[in-house]
């Protein structure tokens, strides 16, 4: 038995073995994050372990074991949007929205590295991500309003 | 609404369900879907809420092109209400009006006019309910901010949740009904963000893969390792003892795990043991090109004019080439995935599918059911471009929920999804052209051979919009060693591939520009006034001949809209960078601007990974490089800036913008590699092909 916290919430696991993006959807029940490609290729099954990004399908509980987790569902308090989330929305980053949840958790451990990162940065660090609708253009502009809120000047 | 068809409270918006669109068989003959009212051909398309706030209903799904907000803005608009006061109800076979389904661009056209009829009809009815209620003439009453108030007096006024109170109220939708015109528009051309933004970036907007249900099984299916293979043996002894396994079943062609856990479900398929016939050598990659040939049948001619052997008699030139665009994989981010859910002879199935009422039928006939004993949620869904129609994974999950007698999910892995859904098909095209010294455009003939069994796909956007007088295209239908489907522009971005890299050829074989070239030999408006914005904003120099400096451009129509397209790059090595894409489209009036740009954006880079990278490779039936470490898709490492203008007149009616921005994008890649290299790209995915 294995316990972690998710969004700041105990969850026991009793098989360490169990992949961890298949226990946060399915055992804790937090879909948010998503299943894409389960190579670790895609990103949608992004999550933060101690502030740091992780792909989720290629891990374990085990592996993870009495760390802090953090989800798409626990990046802000209820009812309130993190600045990230509300730049995706500003920017109309997305189509299906399918990608957003782990776009969004890419781009919350790149600000918690790099208070303002380059646009080499931001480039890197997005390209880890895929969006089949093929919204990156929005994506970088809702990055770059959420690094720094005051410089941003289009609608 | 009950099934006695009395509504509950609320001022309620009928009318025809279908559309136009033939209605499905047995559907309207008695209750049908909980929507459509006993015996009537009728469904409910909107209801003003007691409480003043609108619920629309359309048969339409959401998969990312943002059809729910363009819908609510239509119905705000004409409704006089805030849009954060509609609700738009999507793809619940048990709530809304049957549709066809959600492909060739008609969500806006055809849905989104009912819609807007609907809300004028129910904003006609309101203003009559406070004629009587205020004692005023109807003609000095006007709707604002879901109120009614007197123009003379503004003290005199009522909400329209005073107006309905507690009653229940049903009109039927005026079809003639007076429209709002555009300079009365006040949500319908401006900027919106959409009404489900919020849950997609905080995670809550759930999508087939995400229906978890109590007592629901994981199920893995059994599939073919080849096209074509047949199962001989089966041993599920070491399987059925795996733990968590509730169950193996076997019944018919099926073969699957129900276990407690999708990991137990897949560790268990593992293990299955089985035996499959020999297979037979049949075709990969590199013999595409001949069988599409070689197999060509049922000859179409999409188009014909004057007489080619004229044509060609009057030319001073002729350029003969032949291009070719390999199978490419829709590849949605989400996977698909159903979960059916039987209670006793009532099946409800989430399918992420772009046919909802499609499945229900199919279903439906499947078990032998009602069409009203099924019910089909497509929630959220992630991504489709055009394969979502089919939807086997409802088929399994239903068979196995029913066999199990609980409620199954069956979802494909990222390799299953691209190796067992639909591929955009394969197709080669012959080009001859005749043309003048000055450079007019006087023959072109074509021959399209497009891979699979449903020559619709290859028939759309082959026919040449240039002035020639003498025509003749010709579409055929070849074998095809994959499955083929929809894909965004079905065979259009194709058919255009090789149309307007032609054209740019014949354009530097006669020494011209190529936007001077097509200019001279268009004379359609649309596609003028498309063309000479996007050279414009672009800023294109014009040069006959490769200039070095990268730059390609290329026209296109599809669902009624036009669109031309420029780009510029750079090629280093096998690898091409590019820069800047300027697409200027005209789908007539626009709705949402915002929505409208980011589905060109979207179909731009989309196309850019066909036209430089995608194909999928195979061999005797089995698909090589599934799965996105084996098939580069665009990232944003990748992706050009893009602008998009809107050039459209408001007069025009709305036609699709979700499928044009894909059919230029090939060729003005192709065109630009040429402008960069002076090699032409006559064969897709371009970086193949680079030394």
């Amino acid at each position: 038995m294995v316990t972690i916290f998710i969004n700041g919430e105990p969850h026991d696991a009793a098989d360490p073995s169990r992949n961890l993006l298949s226990f946060i959807r399915f055992d804790a029940g937090l879909t948010g994050t998503k299943y894409g490609c389960g190579e670790g290729v895609c990103g949608a099954c992004t999550v933060l372990v101690d502030g740091q990004p992780l792909r989720s399908c290629l891990s374990t509980v085990g592996a993870v074991a009495g760390g802090s987790l953090t989800t798409i569902e626990g990046l802000a308090p209820e009812g309130a949007l993190h600045p990230v989330q509300q730049a995706f929305i500003d920017e109309q980053a997305m189509q299906c929205g399918y990608c957003i949840p782990g776009f969004i958790m890419t781009s919350v451990a790149l600000l918690n590295r790099e208070q303002s990162p380059d646009r080499a940065q931001i480039r890197e660090a997005l390209s880890q991500n895929m969006c089949r609708c093929g919204t990156y253009q929005r994506i970088l502009r809702a990055f770059e309003r959420a690094a720094s809120p005051g410089d941003v000047t289009h609608a | 609404m009950p099934e006695d068809g009395t509504p509950e409270a609320g001022l309620h918006i009928l009318g025809e369900g279908g559309l136009g669109f033939p209605a499905p068989q047995r559907t309207y003959a008695r209750v049908a879907y909980g929507n459509t009212q006993p015996d009537a051909e009728k469904a409910r398309w909107l209801t003003v809420r007691p409480d003043g706030s609108v619920v629309a209903y359309a048969g339409k799904v959401e998969y990312g092109q943002g059809i729910r907000t363009g819908l609510a803005i239509e119905v705000a608009d004409e409704l006089r209400v805030p849009l954060a006061n509609v609700e738009v109800v999507l793809g619940d076979t048990a709530r809304v009006p049957w549709d066809m389904g959600t492909f060739g661009s008609q969500s806006t056209a055809r849905v989104g006019l009912q819609l807007r009829k609907a809300a004028a009809t129910a904003r006609q009815a309101l203003l009559e309910m406070a004629a009587d209620r205020l004692d005023l003439p109807a003609g000095d009453l006007r709707a604002e901010a879901g109120r009614i108030s007197s123009s003379s007096d503004g003290n005199r006024a009522i909400t329209y949740a005073d107006l309905i109170g507690g009653a229940s109220i049903v009109h039927d939708i005026d079809s003639d009904i007076a429209l709002t015109p555009r300079a009365e528009f006040s949500v319908m051309g401006k900027t919106h963000t959409r009404i489900d933004a919020e849950a997609r970036v905080t995670g809550r907007a759930l999508y087939s893969q995400d229906i978890v249900v109590d007592g629901m099984l994981f199920g893995s299916v059994l599939r073919r390792p080849w096209r074509g293979a047949a199962l001989q043996s089966v041993d599920t002894s070491i399987a059925e003892r795996m733990p968590g396994v509730v169950q193996v079943v076997r019944e018919d062609d099926l073969v699957a795990v129900l276990a407690d856990t999708d990991e137990h479900a897949a560790a268990a398929m593992n293990l299955l043991q089985t035996q499959w016939g020999e297979p037979a050598p049949t075709a990969s990659t590199i013999d595409l090109p001949e069988i599409l040939l070689s197999s060509a049948h049922d000859p179409f001619v999409t188009q014909e004019a004057g007489s080619l052997e004229e044509g060609f008699t009057a030319a001073s030139g002729v350029l003969e080439a032949t291009y070719f665009v390999p199978y490419v994989s829709n590849a949605p981010m989400e996977p698909r995935a159903a979960v059916a859910s039987w209670d006793g002879d009532r099946l409800t199935v989430w399918a992420g599918t772009q046919r909802p009422f499609g499945i229900n039928t199919e279903l439906a006939q499947r078990f032998g059911l009602e069409e009203s004993q099924v019910r089909v949620i497509a929630p959220e869904i992630g991504g489709g471009f055009g394969s979502k129609s089919p939807y086997p994974v409802a088929h399994e999950a239903s068979r196995l929920a029913r066999i199990a007698g609980r409620p199954v999910r069956v979802a494909y892995t990222r390799a299953e999804d691209m190796i067992y859904a639909t591929m955009r098909p394969a197709a080669l095209f012959r080009i001859k052209s005749g043309f003048t010294a000055d450079g007019r455009l006087v023959a072109w003939e074509c021959h399209a051979y497009h891979a699979g069994d449903r020559p619709f796909l290859g028939r759309r956007g082959s026919d040449s919009p240039y002035d020639a007088a003498h025509v003749r295209v010709t579409t055929y239908t070849s074998d095809s060693p994959l499955s083929t489907g929809s894909y965004r522009s079905l065979g259009a971005a194709a058919n255009h591939f090789a149309r307007e890299v032609h054209i740019d050829e014949v354009a530097a074989a006669v020494g011209l520009d190529p936007v001077e070239f097509r200019l001279r030999n268009l004379s359609h408006p649309r596609f003028r006034r498309v063309l000479e914005h996007a050279a414009d904003a672009h800023g294109w120099q014009p040069a006959a001949g490769a200039s070095r400096r990268g730059q390609g451009i290329a026209i296109g129509v599809d669902v009624g809209s036009y669109i031309a397209t420029a780009v510029q790059l750079d090629v280093g090595g096998r690898e091409v960078r590019l820069d800047r894409v300027t697409a200027a489209l005209d789908c007539g009036l626009v709705v949402n601007p915002e929505g409208a740009r980011n589905q060109v954006e979207g179909s731009i880079v989309m196309g850019m990974g066909t036209a430089l990278y995608e194909a999928i490779d195979f061999q005797d039936g089995r698909v090589l490089n599934a799965g996105f470490t084996r098939y580069r898709v665009p990232r944003s490492s990748d992706a050009p800036a893009i602008e998009t203008l809107l050039v459209g007149d408001d007069d025009t009616p709305s036609t699709g913008a979700g499928e044009p921005g894909i059919v230029p994008i090939a060729a003005a890649i192709s065109n630009a590699v040429f402008d960069r290299t002076g090699e032409r790209q006559r064969e897709l995915p371009i970086q193949r092909h680079l030394r």
